[in-house]
């Protein structure tokens, strides 16, 4: 029976045959690979549109704020929509200053870590947005050949075992069924090779992002911490 | 994400596609088709040891060379062919048939025995000059044929004065001279070089001129001619050269002794080899049979190595050499051992030692024959081997130590 099989095998060499060829575990780890691919040009696809927009975003907020536009305006046009990025950590360090300035706080120092806090927190939501599915990229990378090997491996032990049992070596039986396992190892590494590209591309970003980030935190801080200090002063010395 | 999920399957799908498309089947390799190629197993002897034969002949159990039909028979040939001299090298084509043999005949005898020649010239000029008998302007005349000679003898007489002095410088003179000093002491050289030169070149010579241009064009042509002749009518021509002149008397002697030394080598094999026309090589031993499976010549027939360690391995059984000798690994053991058709020692065979210590050898030399003798019939020798100057008719074995001191 295997005899006949490797047979007809040696006639078709195509794609599709080779894969229709193949055993179960050789199938599932094609059809699997496959899957990863798809999910890693997804997530590249997803990404790409929305660090381009993040940036573009970024970009936008920035050129508002130092424009020399009230920030009362402005935390009032944003508040009313959901802010990502620089936006949502302007947003939450301005409902902080509102919310302790305008009851009356009493200790600067303390006006100063709540905002602080607020915007770290905001900040590392954010980032976690930006590099969310980045792992699932990293892994795709780094398992996807053994994965592939692993078909091959599986792939190449089925077709021995059909050889031994044809009882010939004749290069026309054996060469389908090792051809038809290497497949598997060809499918883990199309989907292992752009994961690993985009995976290095979209961390790189993804840092340079949370940079920008920090970088706007931090100044923003100072000028709260500025303003905290002269709206506070006169108070206490009025008391 | 949902968008770019549904992008990525789609370009997926679409990438697949256009795979299964374009990369369906891989053109496959062509491969020609080879017919199976029938093999014979061929023994090393085939090539390195072979008879004479056919090429292209079947092969046979009895190894025989190509059928002759020349009927002259050689002694002593160990070649077969057609030729007249056995001679080992394989015969070559030639482009011209047989019949140049009758006209080259007599040339190959008159270069192997340059010496004669000139003497018997003289000589065998004087043989045909017997009918006519002393005068020598006469006899040149007679040798096309003698009853011609009274109407010639007027004419030839004017020819030989102009002409002598420059044939007689040319050849008489530098050939008696070798000859004699070759064949008889210093005496005649010096009486027969001033005769020949200077004051009788009128008369021996004139002949020489006519019956050059009567038998052929070429000058030294006519003197081997002659020269074969004269070989044989030695006897004849010592006798009447005498009448023709006083001087040439001498050169009749050397002559004599020249044509005794010539019986001494084979003047035709000599002219076989130099012999540009015929084609060169070919044994002369006669066969009778169908070529059997052979090459153009034999080149050995001696047993091979195989079958020689065959026949060691045979006495090396039957060896039992006593132990605690000194020095065995010094001694070496010739065998020479004639033997018959079926393997048994004809005769005592011949066992040396040398080397190593006199009472070892002597012991070594004891053993080998006692393991010889007692490994008679040698068996499993190839009968075809058995006869010709390789042949194992007398087998030569020498042993090393390794081979019987066990």
């Amino acid at each position: 029976m295997e005899q006949v099989g490797l047979a007809a095998a040696a006639s078709e060499v195509s794609l599709w045959s080779l894969f229709m060829q193949a055993g179960l575990v050789v199938k599932l780890v094609m059809i699997g690979l496959i899957g990863a691919s798809i999910w890693t040009w997804a997530i590249v696809i997803d990404k790409y549109i929305s660090f381009g927009k993040a940036k573009r975003q970024f970009d936008q907020f920035e050129q508002v704020f130092w424009s020399g536009q009230s920030l009362e305006e402005l935390y009032r046009t944003l508040s009313e929509r959901t802010n990502t990025g620089l936006a949502a950590i302007f947003v939450a360090a301005m409902r902080e200053w509102k919310k302790s300035f305008e009851r009356g706080a009493r200790s600067p120092i303390g006006l100063q870590m709540r905002i602080d806090r607020a915007m770290d927190v905001t900040m590392s939501r954010e980032a976690e947005t930006y590099e969310a599915r980045l792992g699932s990229l990293a892994t795709i990378g780094s398992a996807g050949p053994f994965i592939g090997l692993f078909g091959t491996v599986v792939g190449i032990m089925t077709s021995f075992q059909a050889i031994a049992g044809s009882k010939s070596t004749n290069l026309a039986v054996v060469a389908p069924g090792i051809a038809e396992a290497l497949l598997a190892t060809a499918i883990g590494l199309v989907a292992a090779i752009p994961a690993v590209i985009a995976y290095n591309k979209f961390t790189a970003d993804a840092g340079k992002l949370s940079g920008r980030m920090e970088g706007f935190a931090d100044e923003f801080s100072a000028i709260l911490s500025r303003q905290i200090d002269e709206k506070l002063q006169p108070r206490q010395a009025a008391q | 994400m949902k968008v770019s999920l549904g992008t990525s399957l789609v370009l997926h799908t679409l990438v697949l596609g256009l795979a299964l498309v374009s990369l369906s089947a891989p053109a496959t390799f062509d491969v020609a088709e080879v017919d199976a190629l029938p093999v014979d197993i061929v023994s090393v002897e085939s090539i390195t040891q072979t008879q004479q034969g056919d090429k292209k002949a079947p092969a046979s159990q009895k190894p025989s060379p190509k059928e002759t039909k020349n009927q002259k028979i050689v002694e002593n040939a160990q070649n077969a062919g057609e030729n007249d001299v056995d001679l080992k090298t394989p015969p070559t084509p030639t482009t011209k048939p047989q019949p140049t043999e009758t006209t080259a005949a007599p040339k190959p005898v008159e270069r192997p025995t340059p010496t004669p020649t000139p003497e018997q010239n003289q000589v065998k000029d004087i043989v045909k000059e017997e009918t006519a008998p002393k005068p020598t302007e006469m006899a040149a005349l007679p040798q096309p044929k003698p009853e011609i000679t009274p109407p010639k003898p007027e004419p030839t007489p004017p020819k030989p004065e102009p002409t002598p002095p420059k044939p007689e410088a040319a050849k008489p003179t530098p050939a008696p001279v070798q000859t004699e000093n070759v064949s008889e002491t210093g005496e005649l050289p010096q009486a027969v070089p001033t005769p020949v030169s200077k004051p009788q070149p009128p008369k021996p010579e004139p002949p020489k001129e006519q019956a050059k241009p009567v038998e052929k064009p070429a000058e030294t042509k006519p003197d081997t001619a002659k020269a074969a002749e004269t070989a044989k009518t030695d006897n004849k021509a010592t006798a009447s050269v005498k009448p023709s002149d006083k001087k040439e008397g001498k050169q009749q002697e050397t002559a004599k002794s020249s044509s005794s030394m010539a019986s001494d080598f084979n003047a035709d094999q000599i002219a076989a080899m130099l012999n540009k026309q015929e084609a060169a090589g070919g044994g002369a031993k006669r066969s009778t049979q169908v070529a059997s499976r052979g090459d153009t010549k034999t080149i050995g027939t001696g047993l091979s190595s195989s079958e020689i360690d065959n026949v060691k391995g045979q006495i090396q059984g039957n060896w039992s050499l006593v132990g605690g000798l000194t020095g065995v690994s010094e001694v070496r053991v010739k065998i020479r051992v004639q033997l018959d058709q079926s393997g048994n020692i004809v005769g005592e065979p011949e066992v040396t030692a040398t080397g190593g210590p006199e009472g070892t050898r002597r012991a070594v030399e004891g053993s080998t024959r006692r393991a010889l003798l007692k490994s008679a019939p040698l068996k499993n020798l190839p009968a075809a081997k058995y006869e010709g100057e390789k042949g194992w008719n007398v087998l030569v074995l020498n042993f090393d130590p390794s081979e019987f001191a066990l």
